[in-house]
């Protein structure tokens, strides 16, 4: 059975609010996102086992608020003052997964600039694995897993909200 | 044509400072690269990278690409990569497992021990051609110790006990946190791009000065060191030391055992939750130093010029110009450990990497040091911190100093000055 417009909307409509809130930095809106059994994760490859190998980002729900604290505390210094960023999410596949929950990929191409040295323009862009959960009607963040197109390049700070 | 003219290192490095030309001068990362990562010794990588017979995987030594390899004998190889007909970098995948490198170009074929295995149409070599004399080239030198891959790329010049030194202890403390005595480096490497010199790496590696101040955000974050950490002023008698040869450590044992509790390095697990680890590592080294190690944990050292012991974790720089630099890290996994070793993944993606908690304020700090080197005056980097009170420790004869001392920079430095100073 083919997915209600409506709710394919509402879908992305938070996708693009995620990408809204981490391209401009916000915090605790961005925080807000989550439930309790969040992950969020850059893999160095799609299929990397986290029992055996080293990912750039693993991030439990704790682990995010203490990502959150350290943003917030001004001394962040590679993320002081943050990157203006800009980023298109595009080419959106949703499949529901049970009663509440569903499977959602999207690519996304992201421009950070580095003002807190370099001022270089870095240039990121991948696929975003997300898992969506309707909680008390509302849409909210499960996972989100991020797999860079140059993840196991070398490859520049990854301080800001990716 | 201009007179290529020589640079005076020893008018550059002094006791107290360094000029600044050294992290921004096109011909003097050159020099470097000859003298320092092309004569000299380096790390190169670890034997658990290349466990089975067939693999492979891609390395840097200096500006020169290499491969380390198990070969059919089991033996580890360190090869150029660089194919003998035509110069083609005959292996452009990161790592994986193989019987033969085959050119794509022409179809040259070498086994995985870099031995030639043929080429087609071979009647058009002439009749002299001597497949035994074609195989992939060896690096002049390559010495393991413990599973760390080290290779000098010149024939002649020190031997590799002179070169590693007194710092060879330092290696056995990594490894002998494992109750089985060796590390495991499988957990894949995050690598990290810096705009600046590859000197600031191993200068800010152990560099205890900088902490408490670049750190700010992580302390405020969490609670992740004692309010008297890299503060002698508030009791943290930690100890900067020099090992000779340009190795370097913060040794962080004395502050350690002030309180005498384990794993304080580990961000303070209670020993009930790995007993299994606990148990092992008595039987295998007996229970006071077992205990000595789980107080103390692995060391926070650098093995001159590119490799960084850091605590629990293996890290490496390789260079790419005067301003740029990359930075690798993985877990130091430790074999017989599990409970350590499930902790351990976590614990390097809070703490290394372009996406932890640490190293992108290093990165950013390095970053704007290159920026602010861009600057003419004044022309010298201040290096004197702990100059006064520096003292020969009589335990360990090594030169040593408090926990926010430079101490560490200098020695990097005198070695530095020694090898640049050797004529090219």
């Amino acid at each position: 059975m083919a997915m209600p417009e409506s709710e394919i909307r509402e879908i992305e409509a938070f996708l693009f609010l995620e990408a809204r809130l981490a391209d401009e930095s916000s915090y605790d809106e961005w925080e807000a996102l989550w439930t309790e059994d969040a992950l969020y994760w850059v893999p160095r490859r799609p299929d990397l086992d986290p029992a055996r190998e080293v990912s750039h980002i693993y991030d439990n729900r704790q682990r995010i608020a203490t990502r959150m604290r350290q943003l917030k505390s001004g001394f962040r210094y590679s993320q002081t003052p943050a990157s203006p960023m800009r980023r298109v999410v595009s080419n959106i596949e949703i499949a529901p997964a049970g009663a509440d929950e569903y499977e959602v990929s999207a690519n996304f191409m992201l421009m950070e600039l580095a003002v807190q040295s370099t001022r270089n323009m870095n240039f990121w862009g991948g696929r975003v694995l997300y898992r969506l959960r309707r909680v008390d009607g509302q849409l909210r963040m499960v996972v989100k897993k991020i797999l860079l197109v140059d993840a196991d390049e070398p490859i520049a700070n990854l301080a800001f909200l990716i | 044509m201009g007179v290529q003219q020589s640079i005076a290192y020893e008018g550059l490095v002094r006791p107290d400072r360094v000029h600044g030309s050294l992290y921004t001068n096109p011909a003097v990362f050159s020099d470097e690269m000859d003298r320092i990562f092309h004569k000299g010794w380096s790390f190169v990588g670890h034997t658990s990278e290349v466990p089975d017979i067939g693999d492979f995987r891609r390395r840097q030594i200096g500006l020169q690409p290499v491969i380390i390899t198990r070969a059919p004998d089991n033996e580890v190889r360190v090869l150029f990569n660089r194919c003998t007909h035509r110069g083609n970098m005959i292996c452009a995948k990161e790592s994986g497992n193989t019987a033969t490198f085959v050119c794509p170009y022409h179809g040259w074929t070498f086994g995985v021990g870099g031995e030639m295995r043929g080429v087609p149409q071979q009647g058009g070599m002439g009749k002299d051609f001597d497949k035994s004399a074609m195989g992939l080239a060896n690096v002049p030198r390559l010495q393991i110790y413990r599973g760390f891959i080290f290779a000098c790329l010149a024939a002649e010049g020190p031997s590799f006990d002179s070169y590693l030194g007194k710092a060879r202890k330092l290696l056995d403390r990594a490894c002998d946190m494992s109750p089985d005595g060796e590390i495991d480096l499988s957990a894949g490497w995050l690598k990290h791009r810096f705009h600046a010199n590859w000197k600031m790496l191993p200068e800010n590696n152990t560099d205890g000065y900088h902490v408490n101040v670049a750190h700010a955000s992580l302390m405020r974050a969490v609670n992740a060191f004692s309010a008297q950490a890299f503060d002698e002023e508030k009791g943290d008698n930690s100890v900067t030391r020099d090992w000779g040869g340009g190795h370097t450590e913060l040794d962080f044992a004395a502050r350690y055992h002030q309180s005498g509790r384990p794993f304080q390095w580990f961000g303070g697990v209670p020993a009930a939750k790995m007993p299994d680890y606990v148990a092992r590592m008595e039987q295998t080294y007996g229970k006071d130093m077992a205990q000595k190690h789980m107080i103390e944990g692995p060391p926070h050292a650098i093995i001159f010029p590119n490799l960084f012991l850091a605590e629990l974790n293996i890290s490496f720089l390789i260079p790419v110009s005067a301003n740029e630099v990359i930075q690798y890290y993985t877990p130091m996994l430790l074999k017989g450990a599990p409970e350590v070793n499930a902790r351990a993944l976590r614990q390097t993606e809070g703490a290394m990497g372009p996406g932890s908690f640490l190293l992108p304020d290093d990165a950013c700090m390095a970053e704007r040091n290159q920026l602010g080197l861009a600057a003419q005056s004044p022309e010298w980097l201040d290096l004197r911190r702990g100059l006064e009170r520096e003292y020969t420790d009589p335990e360990t004869g090594l030169l040593s100093s408090a926990v926010s001392d430079e101490i560490t920079n200098r020695s990097f430095w005198k070695e530095y000055l020694q090898l640049m100073s050797q004529a090219a």
